[in-house]
């Protein structure tokens, strides 16, 4: 049985370790480490193994389409069943050619996550055991989770509801 | 189910036609294809309160090929659409199809989604639409018994003339 970190002691471990360029932060009490892609396997691996991290679940492998030329983000949200605390790894990827190893033979259970970022974003999944479509059917062409992937629906008939960020200024 | 088939004997007979209808209407082999929440609809239909049994509508079929009504309650995705096709096409003439609930009719809340089928008609034909998100069991009664009246007044060579896929 381990003991339980707080994030600013599981940052400050993170930056000792993969460098000062490690952003670290405490979002409502997780750690949150944006590290570059080239270390981000690294990042994982060292989470899992390292005895005071004891990260031995991953919840979950997730992106973001920051938008525009911000690229896109891809998080993985590891929890530590004996310490009971949570880190959760971030990298940036270019808009252009995002592409990102795979950390599912350090987490079997992030073969399917893996899957569904790549056909949801459109990120390559480097060394993936088996890089098909999860989700969507083979066919299906284009990203739909980017942010510039059209609803042809809504081309014929625009949203009818609020928009995120205008209901205020109706109020 | 299987025992009425294109080759029955005397199907524009009054007397038979009725016969072979009546017991048809009332013997409905469904075939439950719950995708989403309007299953539990279904489901409640069926149990103890609304009870569709009583109409003649037995759950449920052992598969596709026993099978006299598919039941499609639910999103229909662009990735489930083949396989609700194949089991249709499993299944033995005469059949019929319920859509149940605004997402299989047309596609309901994911009108706009990129994944959602916009209709299980556009697969498959059917009789019997049931609106609502989700349809009250009542609903569903209501749709069985249109159905049924429906089998009521039909005509068997008609029926397997105009059936898209039967399977022997």
């Amino acid at each position: 049985m381990g003991r339980q970190l707080s994030p600013d002691d599981l940052g400050s471990r993170l930056r000792a370790r993969f460098g000062e360029d490690v952003q670290v932060m405490d979002a409502f009490g997780h750690a949150v480490a944006t590290v570059p892609v080239d270390r981000y396997h690294d990042a994982v691996r060292y989470c899992r193994d390292e005895p005071e991290f004891g990260c031995d679940f991953c919840d979950f492998t997730g992106g973001v389409d920051l938008g525009g030329e911000a690229g896109f983000e891809v998080v993985t949200h590891l929890w530590s069943t004996t310490n009971h605390h949570s880190v959760r790894i971030k990298t940036r990827l270019p808009r252009e050619h995002p592409s990102v190893p795979t950390i599912s033979d350090l987490f079997p259970t992030c073969d399917w996550h893996e899957r569904e970022l790549s056909e949801m974003f459109g990120i390559t999944v480097e060394n993936h055991p088996r890089p098909v479509k999860l989700l969507l059917s083979e066919p299906f062409e284009g990203y739909p989770l980017r942010k510039d992937f059209p609803l042809m629906s809504r081309e014929a008939k625009p949203w009818p509801g609020a928009v995120e960020g205008e209901e205020d200024e109706d109020e | 189910m299987g025992v009425i088939t294109e080759k029955t004997p005397l199907p524009r007979v009054k007397p038979v036609k009725f016969i072979l209808n009546w017991g048809r209407r009332y013997s409905l082999w469904v075939f439950n294809f719950g995708l989403a929440c309007c299953s539990i609809e279904f489901i409640s239909a069926s149990a103890a309160k609304n009870d569709f049994i009583r109409l003649g509508v037995i759950p449920f079929a052992h598969g596709p090929r026993q099978a006299d009504l598919l039941l499609v309650a639910g999103t229909v995705t662009d990735k489930m659409a083949p396989v609700i096709k194949r089991l249709y096409d499993q299944m033995p003439e005469p059949k019929y199809v319920i859509s149940f609930g605004s997402c299989s009719n047309c596609g309901g809340p994911y009108w706009d989604s990129y994944a959602v089928t916009k209709g299980v008609d556009q697969v498959i034909p059917v009789d019997v639409f049931v609106p609502g998100c989700p349809p009250r069991p009542e609903a569903l009664l209501h749709g069985i018994v249109q159905l049924q009246a429906k089998i009521k007044d039909e005509d068997i060579e008609e029926k397997f003339r105009s059936g898209t896929s039967a399977v022997s």
